[in-house]
């Protein structure tokens, strides 16, 4: 070989020092640029990768009943999401066995989380149960690319149901949280019940926490930066109700899944001690991510689960209405306790209305226990006579009834009272007569009522005329800490007289005790007043009504209870109610007699010509809001 | 002779030197906070690196009590035998991260391009100066030459290695530059690849760098059909690119040609690594994070940190201070090795030496270029910093190889 002379070595060697000096030099000044000149805008970049800034929502308050059962808590669920540029496919089936999801549908989660990004965790598998997620958790080590999250759902460990007391949480809409500032798109809010009417109180104000995350998307704990305070959030409030988990789960269970309503209220304050409105829903699959499926049923069922049959069924009273037509009569002077009106078996005015008690002479106390409707025509023919139906339908809207109680349910239906306006606008300006309003009188026609409404009526009767304002919220816990006693006001309604009411009260004792199905209504001890009610309905079968309290002397318990297509409230809502107040009474049951007609009762098939009472068949409009 | 004088303590001490520093940066990167994260088989890696260290420590003693002779002769043995490993490691190697590369030899993974690093070198530079009238000009030299080095660069590919088959390739023309082949030629060489490659960002480019290198050509005088063949080779391969481009490739082949070589036109794919590496690098500023303290490492952002990107691991974790003192070492190291090479007076020993600072250059430059961002993600380790047992014996030999050399140089020959 033709070697190099040394000279020529060292202009070679000079030649590829300078190369190497000048590729090195660009190498570098790269680094001057990245590290030094770019630092800036790179800092940053890794502190957003690592760091991440999140606004976190507080607690969701608890609620507990008012024995300090937990009725409404959060549970944590967990999240698996996926990262696939460092997912390992061999795990494929050992991580689709143990998701419990289709091999299938685990490849398409995976093709659609590739797609969004190779980078960037996505969820893989939303919400799984404690077990799947603690092995996962366990191996994670050999699991690369599989990351957690945990979030807040609602649980309801309680035996009581109460779906319409406790309400539903759906994830905020985009109009929604551009109406607060405190609610960011995705969160929960309360959609019904008292999740909705307390939301602002139950959920957690909005705090901000850094926490480490790394590639994989995995939280690493929270952050503190000495430098940056933190804003804790703070919980929501929790709730203490006036339910009382027991005698809530035990009217949830007479009330089974017929349609219908069923209320227990203490008389002295209107707090409810259970509320039901059958059928109901099952909170537990509306908690957690959409259940389609299941939101498309109860949605479609034509028992309409969702609706609160306590505050919004509106129906006609019936004669559960005769009592507070007594006191009106009685308060009007028109009647007094010892006016004798005698049953023929038909009232007589331009048609026959058929009364069904036994002929013969009635007082106002006997016309209750025997549910004459002859006292009552006549006792409304003279108010109609006189021109007093709007006299009338006032005091009835004294007693409650025709207009919202403003229980902390929401979603509260008025009713109908009728006085004169409301009859212009049902059957046209002076369009009506005599004829209309008679059937007025036993609580038929155009007269509607809710539950709740007949259960603040039925308190005035037993408290001697205060009207309470139903509730179901009576505490709020503050902090964990701080109790509030959420005031709820009871207002006397001031023409109502102690003794006025005694007729009254022993008529409704004794239409309890002299029942043909008093076997089912009487518990002798606890001297129960009641009547039932019998609501006509011209699109089937009619519905029951049963309204009463206990103990007579002293009442303590209010229940009202609806069946909706029913038939006679006697049989159908009458046994329930005796049952739930031996219950709040009594702390239990001893009569599985009762429980068993209960469970057994069928309504019977709606009578074709049973329209006798109702000469003008009106469709009154259910729906429509007062205005 | 002194053998404790007469070693070039210089190169020994970078070599610790860059040893100490990738054994700081693995620990940070496999057993800091994000070891939570990694593969147990990952997070074995310091301690093997330290086994490695010390075996090479072994073998470069062991070296440094060879003939020169010795070892030439055994480099001459040695290039069949790794040829055949390299074949054998098609059908019985160990695939890793998509390249088939490692065969396992008496309980070590081995990564046979690796070994073939210093034995093609040697052997090359070996028959180019045993050769009474080396005239690479002449066909049956430049051909045994080029097959040397296409074979293992032809079983690498089929190995799937591009890294490593990369530096062979660059090392192609530095030998023949130095073996006599004409200069002229030699750039002529140069010419497809660099015009190739500036004009996949944009012909105006490959336009730039093919007219540059032929007056580069024309200033050294060289004959007029080398200036002719030098643009004619230029044109056509900026005319081969761009039809490529716009008439034969799919859209989306073309896309994926792009991002390879501009990885930020796809920032959530290819792109992602390199903004996770730079973000790594300018994070950690003038002074860095910390040991142990850099958030993309121990959060598991860098891919590969403990091998590809552990630049970045001491870029963020000990700052431009730190990475701009593993890049003096380098520097420090080429120049060694050339003053090295100049102290040579045997063509051989001068060729190997120039060989073996080419070597860890191209690794340099490509590393340091892919974690900068200037260079597509090719994925080489970083010499003597990155984890990697073959490649941390192979460099450690290759030290060894010309310490001994340097010690040897006034009685260097390869014949007895």
């Amino acid at each position: 070989m033709k070697t190099h002379d040394h000279a020529q070595v060292q202009l070679l060697r000079r030649i590829l020092l300078g190369i190497v000096v000048v590729l090195w030099g660009a190498l570098f000044f790269r680094l001057i640029q990245i590290q030094v000149f770019e630092h800036e805008r790179y800092q940053p970049l890794s502190q957003k990768n690592a760091l991440r800034l999140e606004t976190v929502a507080g607690t969701r308050g608890t609620i507990y009943d008012k024995n300090g059962e937990i009725l409404v808590e959060n549970q944590p669920v967990f999240t698996v999401t996926i990262t696939p540029i460092d997912y390992d496919t061999s795990n494929n089936q050992q991580i689709a066995s143990i998701l419990n999801i289709e091999i299938d549908e685990y490849m398409r989660r995976i093709e659609r989380a590739r797609r969004y990004s190779r980078h960037r965790p996505s969820v893989l598998a939303a919400e799984i149960p404690f077990g799947p997620y603690s092995l996962l958790e366990e191996n994670r080590w050999r699991l690369p690319g599989i990351g957690f999250r945990q979030q807040d759902k609602r649980n309801y460990p309680s035996s009581a149901r109460a779906s319409h007391v406790f309400g539903y949480l759906r994830e905020a809409d985009l109009d929604e949280t551009q109406a607060s500032e405190s609610i960011r798109l995705g969160d929960k809010i309360g959609k019904s019940g008292l999740e909705l009417v307390y939301d602002p109180m139950l959920r957690g104000g909005l705090g901000e926490r850094y926490y480490r995350v790394n590639a994989l998307g995995q939280s690493l704990g929270e952050f503190t930066l000495a430098t940056n305070e933190r804003r804790n959030p703070p919980r929501g409030d929790d709730l203490v109700l006036t339910l009382d988990e027991e005698v809530q789960a035990y009217a949830e269970r007479l009330m089974g899944n017929s349609k219908g309503a069923a209320v227990v209220m203490d008389p002295s304050n209107g707090a409810l001690l259970a509320l039901v409105s059958s059928p109901d829903v099952d909170l537990t699959r509306l908690a957690g991510r959409l259940d389609r499926e299941y939101w498309a049923d109860i949605n479609t069922d034509s028992l309409t689960p969702l609706f609160n049959r306590v505050t919004s069924a509106s129906q006609p009273p019936g004669s559960t209405l005769k009592p507070y037509m007594g006191m009106i009569g009685l308060h009007m002077g028109l009647i007094t306790p010892e006016t004798v009106v005698q049953n023929t078996g038909t009232y007589r005015l331009g048609r026959d209305y058929t009364d069904l008690a036994p002929p013969g002479d009635y007082i106002l106390e006997t016309s209750l226990a025997f549910s004459s409707n002859t006292y009552f025509f006549e006792l409304m023919e003279q108010m109609a006579r006189q021109g007093k139906l709007d006299e009338w339908a006032g005091y009835l809207r004294d007693l409650g009834l025709g207009q919202r109680t403003g229980i902390d349910l929401g979603s509260e239906r008025p009713g109908i009272v009728p006085d004169s306006s409301k009859m212009d606008q049902l059957f046209g300006s002076k369009q009506w007569g005599l004829g209309d309003l008679i059937n007025l009188g036993i609580g038929q026609g155009v007269f509607s009522v809710t539950p709740i409404q007949l259960a603040v009526s039925t308190s005035l009767l037993a408290n001697g005329g205060q009207r309470v304002t139903p509730h179901i919220v009576s505490e709020q816990i503050e902090g964990g800490v701080s109790r509030n006693v959420l005031e709820h006001p009871t207002t006397p309604v001031e023409w109502i007289e102690e003794d006025a009411l005694e007729p009254i009260h022993k008529g409704m004792r004794a239409a309890v005790q002299n029942s043909v199905v008093s076997w089912l209504l009487e518990v002798p001890e606890l001297e129960i007043a009641g009547k039932t009610g019998t609501a006509q309905n011209p699109r089937g079968q009619d519905h029951g009504w049963f309204t009463g309290f206990a103990p007579l002397n002293d009442p303590k318990v209010v229940v009202v209870v609806f069946k909706e297509n029913g038939g006679f409230g006697s049989v159908s809502a009458a046994p329930i109610g005796s049952l739930l107040i031996e219950k709040v009474l009594t702390g239990t049951t001893n009569r599985g007699y009762v429980e068993q007609h209960v469970d057994d009762y069928v309504p019977p098939a709606p009578d074709e010509d049973e329209d006798e009472e109702t000469d003008r068949d009106i469709e009154v409009p259910q729906n429509v809001e007062d205005p | 002779m002194n053998p404790i004088q007469d070693t070039r303590w210089s190169l020994v001490g970078l070599w610790l030197m860059l040893c100490s520093i990738g054994l700081i940066a693995i620990y940070s990167a496999t057993q800091g906070p994000v070891s939570e994260f990694l593969p147990a088989a990952i997070q074995s890696t310091f301690a093997k690196q330290v086994l490695v260290i010390g075996l090479s420590v072994v073998v470069m003693i062991a070296i440094q009590f060879m003939n020169p002779r010795v070892l030439i002769l055994l480099s001459r043995i040695a290039y069949p035998i790794g040829i055949l490993l390299m074949i054998a490691t098609l059908w019985v190697g160990k695939e890793v991260n998509g390249a088939q590369s490692w065969i396992v030899l008496f309980g070590f993974n081995l990564q046979t391009g690796e070994i073939m690093k210093p034995i093609l070198i040697m052997a090359a530079a070996f028959y180019i100066s045993s050769q009474r009238e080396l005239n690479l000009v002449k066909p049956r030299h430049f051909a045994v030459v080029t097959g040397l080095f296409a074979l293992p660069i032809g079983l690498l590919l089929l190995q799937n290695d591009l890294g490593t088959a990369l530096i062979f390739i660059a090392l192609y023309p530095v030998l023949l530059f130095w073996s006599g082949f004409p200069k002229g030629m030699v750039l002529l060489l140069t010419i497809p690849p660099l015009v190739g490659y500036a004009a996949l960002y944009h012909w105006g480019f490959g336009l730039a760098i093919g007219i540059m290198l032929t007056l580069i050509i024309i200033s050294m005088q060289k004959p007029r059909w080398q200036v002719l063949a030098a643009l004619a080779i230029g044109a056509s391969v900026l005319l081969f690119i761009q039809i490529g481009l716009e008439a034969v490739l799919q859209p989306y082949q073309v896309a994926r040609i792009r991002t390879f070589i501009q990885p930020e036109l796809d920032p959530q794919g290819a792109g992602w690594n390199v903004l996770q590496a730079k973000t790594a690098l300018g994070s950690g500023g003038l002074f860095g994070k910390g040991f142990m303290e850099g958030t993309q490492t121990q959060l598991r952002y860098l891919p590969e940190q403990w091998t590809d990107f552990i630049f970045c691991v001491i870029g963020e974790e000990w700052g431009f201070l730190g990475a701009g003192f593993v890049m003096m070492m380098f520097l420090v190291l080429f120049w060694t090795m050339l003053q090295m090479m100049g102290d040579q007076s045997h063509p051989y020993s001068q060729t190997v030496i120039l060989g073996f600072m080419a070597v860890y250059f191209f690794h340099f430059l490509i590393n340091i270029g892919s974690s900068t961002g200037l260079l597509p993600v090719i994925g080489v380790p970083l010499p003597f910093v990155s984890y990697g047992g073959s490649s941390m014996l192979t460099n450690s030999i290759m030290i060894a190889i010309a310490l001994n050399f340097d010690r040897n140089k006034r009685s260097f020959s390869i014949y007895r």
